[in-house]
């Protein structure tokens, strides 16, 4: 490759990558415009809703809204203690587990 | 002047020439580092994007929110409240409405997770194909025995519309709900746990009394006088809580950005570690590279034709993983919708949501971040540079 090509990629590169942050600037602003057209539906449902927690906290603690529940749930459960399992944590709950442990009480009957 | 201009850019195209060129034989230090500046962006742009989407879901609809939650505290727990507490709230200057809630959970073995059930009052505003909240289907009907309910649970029941479903309750004479709407998937992430159905059928399901709720649900005739209205209340109702709306709003923030910020803690050491890796390969300069700069300085280079050349293969570098980090950050959080990473930040419920995110970053904030990397990788490697640039060219050629 000629020194001019060389030269002509080196900018090529640094432009180009600035461009590619424009691009995904671009895109989220298409995302964003998109889900704003949605707030009609998302208002409609919230003036119903306890409050706007989203629907991810983990059945463990049996709080699906924590916020006006338990204000500091989503912190700690006691002083300066992390979080153990802020709503839900790394691993997924057993759910096969579970399935199984139902099949096994369902086929013995009730006690 | 206009030679002096077209001999600086004739210079500087010969030093990223130089530097493409560079960059180039040394191909493998460059991929290793580049990449693993890549990697680290990533993780770090990921984790910002997820948390930034998170948050602004929270905050999305949150002015359709009452102003103040007023709950009634027993032995520290909440407990249900008296709906003559509303006519308490009522006579206070200043309140425009106070309305009684009751809604609470179910847990459901077949799906081995809790539902939360709504009941919707009378009068409140209908849901319809209008505003795009229902996916099938219509709103209730008072009176009528039906429910609403999100996809994620209708799906998991294998429900269609029409069909019916005798939920557990403590009220052996509770009625079994008949679906006659699911929601779209556009509030799946508010919805996909959620049972709408008459206010009668769910305090039979959930065991509420005709004089219990939940809680009040208080709308303010000037929000800035919620707060002093918030203590009234506390006055008025010994043994409530009160929250206000915008201690909500500080609690979504909060709830994310700690999350985040454990996270990124969790991996400061992985960036120390890449960053020091950085430093050593950059400031350790190869026997080739040493009689490189030595015959560069031999011919004629000086010191700031070296060090300019040296820093530029530092920029095209660092801009280049910044990009193609922040572009995999991207792709792996809204396209592909994080796996991987969105459990560790948004946890885990049996009836998940599978709505995807919607990026809160603009492109201020994306260069930004660029800029906030590029920046120190370069002034890094400035030392390195000049270390390079200052090299004695005999005593280098001497080896």
């Amino acid at each position: 490759m000629t020194d001019s090509g060389r030269a002509r990629l080196a900018v090529f590169l640094v432009v180009g990558s600035i461009a590619v942050v424009g691009l995904l600037g671009v895109d989220a602003s298409l995302r964003r415009g998109s889900r704003e057209g949605e707030t009609a539906a998302i208002f409609a449902v919230a003036a119903r809703l306890p409050s706007l927690d989203l629907s991810l906290s983990g059945g463990a603690r049996w709080l699906r809204m924590p916020s006006i529940e338990e204000p500091s749930a989503p912190f700690d459960l006691g002083p300066a203690m992390l979080d153990p399992d802020p709503a839900g944590g790394m691993m997924a709950p057993p759910r096969q587990a579970w399935v199984d442990e139902t099949a096994i009480e369902k086929s013995r009957g009730p006690r | 002047m206009t030679l002096r201009v077209s001999s600086e850019v004739l210079r500087l195209r010969s030093l990223a020439a130089y530097a493409m060129g560079g960059l180039g034989r040394r191909r493998a230090k460059t991929f290793a580092l580049g990449g693993a500046l890549a990697l680290a962006v990533a993780l770090v742009g990921a984790v910002l994007f997820l948390t930034d989407a998170l948050r602004a879901e929270s905050e999305r609809g949150r002015s359709a929110m009452p102003d103040l939650t007023v709950e009634r505290l027993v032995a520290g727990r909440p407990s249900t409240i008296s709906r003559a507490d509303a006519d308490k709230i009522r006579d206070l200057s200043s309140v425009r409405a106070v309305t009684p809630r009751a809604w609470g959970y179910l847990f459901l073995a077949a799906i081995q997770g809790n539902l939360t059930v709504i009941g919707v009052p009378p009068g409140a505003p209908a849901l319809g194909a209008g505003e795009g909240s229902l996916v099938a289907g219509r709103d209730l009907v008072p009176g009528a025995h039906e429910m609403i309910a999100g996809r994620g649970l209708a799906s998991l029941l294998g429900l269609d519309i029409g069909d019916e479903l005798g939920l557990p309750s403590v009220h052996a004479d509770a009625p079994p709900l008949k679906l006659v709407g699911t929601f779209a998937s556009r509030v799946d992430l508010f919805t996909s746990d959620v049972v709408f159905c008459d206010e009668s059928d769910a305090r039979s399901l959930l065991g509420l009394g005709s004089a219990e709720a939940t809680d009040l649900a208080v709308s303010v005739i000037n929000p800035n006088e919620s707060h002093v209205l918030a203590n009234k209340i506390a006055l008025a109702l010994p043994g409530s809580r009160i929250i206000e709306k915008d201690v909500l709003g500080r609690i979504y923030a909060l709830t994310y950005g700690r999350r985040a910020g454990v996270f990124l803690a969790a991996a400061i050491p992985a960036l120390l570690a890449l960053l020091v890796l950085g430093w050593d390969r950059v400031s350790a300069l190869g026997p080739e590279e040493k009689r490189e700069v030595a015959v560069l300085k031999a011919v004629g280079w000086s010191t700031a034709d070296v060090l300019s050349a040296k820093l530029l293969e530092s920029v095209i570098v660092a801009f280049v993983a910044s990009a193609l980090g922040l572009a995999i950050a991207y792709a792996w959080v809204f396209p592909l919708g994080a796996p991987g990473l969105r459990p560790t930040l948004a946890g885990w419920s049996v009836l998940y949501p599978n709505a995807p995110l919607t990026p809160a970053i603009d492109f201020a904030q994306l260069l930004s971040l660029a800029l906030g990397i590029v920046a120190p990788f370069v002034g890094l490697s400035i030392v390195p540079a000049w270390r390079a640039a200052t090299t004695d060219p005999m005593q280098a050629m001497r080896g």
